[in-house]
């Protein structure tokens, strides 16, 4: 069997900097993987590769051994990639419930069309309550009529992983998800990857820079540094190596 | 289940429909007003296709008079040499506004934002230089007068005749309120809400699956083809085409008429259209200084009514009916 997510010699220059430089590593099973690093490493530009928002310059990528560095973001996000960003996207104007239940819609452009003027185009049942219960579970339910745009900006970062999920992805990349939360949501947080891993068995990616977070989190870690994977193993070996410490932790 | 956002009652859209039907009852003594209601509603109809696009999309086309003057022209061709009765060229000038939307669209959606302006703003003027100077096919600057109006329709229970200016005003409301129908059912669609999403942020309608660019095409064909059934009916209003009506000073016009309405609201265009066809006319009294009038009142209502002036009045029925704390929310449809 192929493995779920292969990259393989991926570079990426900007100018004279090279972002992405010969990276190559590969999830074989399910799991939370921790990708860290120092600002500039890299990251996040490896995470825009995977899921289209940028092509890279060279290599290539796999999901479940079919080639997809070559797709367009929502080809891609059909084969199953999902991902949150950065700088934490929703649909400003929706209200929480209408987020997810978009984020879950089907959106080929045919069954959209054919859809418009059937007289069912309400969400089925089975889509309404999974939404309920994943808003639920991060304390999101009571504020489902409010728009996303008038929620803290930790609920918003929930609202935007909980909207991923419900489409039901094979894989799910998290750019940075407890950045700007505060610790009770971020408890939360911990607690709701943990439980949706342990339902779904997916593969969840975790880009984070609150090493305790992603420590207690991820069964395995990779380091870049400069453009480069630098280490990768368990959390327990990535503390304790020299080469991590001297670039990253310090 | 849940109200989707901007339901509209349906005792709401019967009055709606009754009101605009109803109107030459009440406007029967003063053929001057009827002509002016009928030409606000070939207006809406070009308005409700270009707030597809700008209001619920989020894309502003500056060459939508261009795809209306496609449909316009090619149903008063057909009309002028006898080559297809109404409905067939009425169809034929929809569905050729439609492809020159598509085939327009191509090049200009690969562009984002103002990029994607200008360059609609340049497909206008080309559309519009086709009018003014084939002067073969179109008559050029002079124009294409003595385009018939469509034949009397029997209705079985009464004859509808489209050559008298109460016949032609029903005939125009039917399908402003089919079109405006079709917006309604667009937008609540998870098509529509694709459209949303698009406008409120591109990268992440990619990222959750939705096809930018064939969503954008499809909206844009579908959005040139309704100005083009506006166009097509406002030529055989006036039974004649004149390049004029399609230039960019009409360009501009429309934009404000969405705009000003209340772009990405049901009733806004509507409203737009009507307050831009029946204003300058109501100013009149003032004499030159009319123009100068209707500028203050843009300019009051972009500092006071973003929304447009849909928005307002939804905004202060809210204030109304439920105190100051609903109303914020209210305004979005």
């Amino acid at each position: 069997m192929s493995d779920i997510l292969e990259v393989e010699a991926v570079s990426k220059s900007f100018g004279g900097v090279r972002a992405v430089d010969g990276v190559n590593f590969r999830i074989a099973a399910p799991g939370v993987y921790g990708l860290i690093g120092p600002n500039g490493a890299g990251k996040t530009t490896l995470f825009d590769i995977i899921c289209g928002r940028q092509f890279a310059d060279s290599g290539s990528i796999r999901v479940a051994g079919r080639r997809i560095d070559r797709l367009r973001v929502h080809q891609r996000t059909r084969l199953g990639l999902a991902r949150t960003f950065q700088e934490c996207r929703v649909l400003q104007e929706e209200t929480c419930l209408d987020n997810v239940l978009f984020a879950a819609q089907d959106k080929r452009l045919g069954r959209e069309m054919l859809r418009t003027f059937a007289r069912h185009t309400a969400p089925p049942r089975a889509v309404m309550a999974e939404a309920a219960r994943l808003l639920d579970l991060v304390n999101l339910w009571r504020s489902r009529a409010e728009p996303a745009g008038n929620l803290s900006y930790g609920q918003r970062r929930l609202l935007e992983i909980v909207c991923s999920l419900i489409a039901q992805p094979r894989l799910l990349l998290l750019d940075e998800p407890a950045s700007g939360i505060n610790p009770t949501l971020l408890n939360m947080l911990r607690d709701f990857l943990q439980r949706m891993f342990a339902e779904r068995q997916i593969v969840l990616v975790i880009v984070e820079h609150n090493m305790e977070f992603i420590m207690s989190l991820a069964s395995h870690i990779v380091v870049m540094h400069q453009g480069r994977v630098l280490e990768q193993g368990p959390p327990a070996a990535i503390a304790a190596s020299r080469r991590v410490i001297e670039a990253y932790l310090g | 289940m849940r109200p989707r956002a901007g339901a509209v009652p349906l005792a709401t859209g019967i009055l709606f429909a009754a009101a605009v039907y109803l109107s030459p009852v009440l406007f029967a003594g003063s053929p001057y007003v009827l002509f002016l209601l009928t030409q606000t509603l070939c207006f809406a109809i070009i308005a409700i296709g270009l707030n597809l696009l700008l209001g619920y999309t989020g894309l502003v086309s500056l060459g939508h008079m261009g795809f209306a003057g496609i449909g316009a022209y090619v149903t008063a061709l057909l009309m002028k040499y006898g080559m297809a009765s109404f409905v067939p060229a009425l169809a034929a000038g929809t569905l050729a506004a439609g492809i020159v939307g598509i085939l327009a669209g191509m090049p200009c959606l690969r562009l984002r934002s103002h990029f994607f302006i200008i360059v609609t703003l340049a497909v206008g003027m080309m559309l519009f230089l086709f009018f003014n100077n084939l002067d073969w096919l179109t008559g050029g600057a002079a124009g294409l007068p003595g385009v018939p109006r469509p034949r009397p329709f029997d209705l079985g229970f009464t004859l509808v005749d489209p050559r008298r200016p109460v016949g032609f005003y029903l005939l125009a409301a039917t399908l402003f309120l089919v079109v405006f129908v079709f917006q309604y059912a667009l937008v609540r669609s998870d098509f529509g809400r694709s459209l949303a999403a698009i406008r409120q942020d591109e990268t992440l309608a990619a990222s959750r699956g939705v096809d930018v660019f064939a969503h954008k095409l499809t909206v844009f064909a579908l959005s040139a083809a309704i100005a083009g059934l506006g166009g097509a009916l406002q030529v055989l209003f006036l039974r004649a085409a004149a390049p004029q009506s399609f230039g960019f000073a009409e360009d501009i016009n429309l934009v404000l008429i969405v705009i000003v309405g209340g772009a990405g609201s049901l009733f806004g265009p509507c409203l737009g259209a009507l307050l831009f066809v029946a204003l300058p006319e109501a100013l009149r009294i003032a004499d030159v200084f009319r123009m100068v009038l209707f500028g203050a009142a843009l300019l009051a209502l972009a500092l006071f009514a973003p929304r447009g002036l849909w928005g307002l009045a939804v905004a202060a029925i809210g204030k109304l009916r439920f105190g100051k704390s609903a109303a914020a929310h209210v305004g979005h449809s």
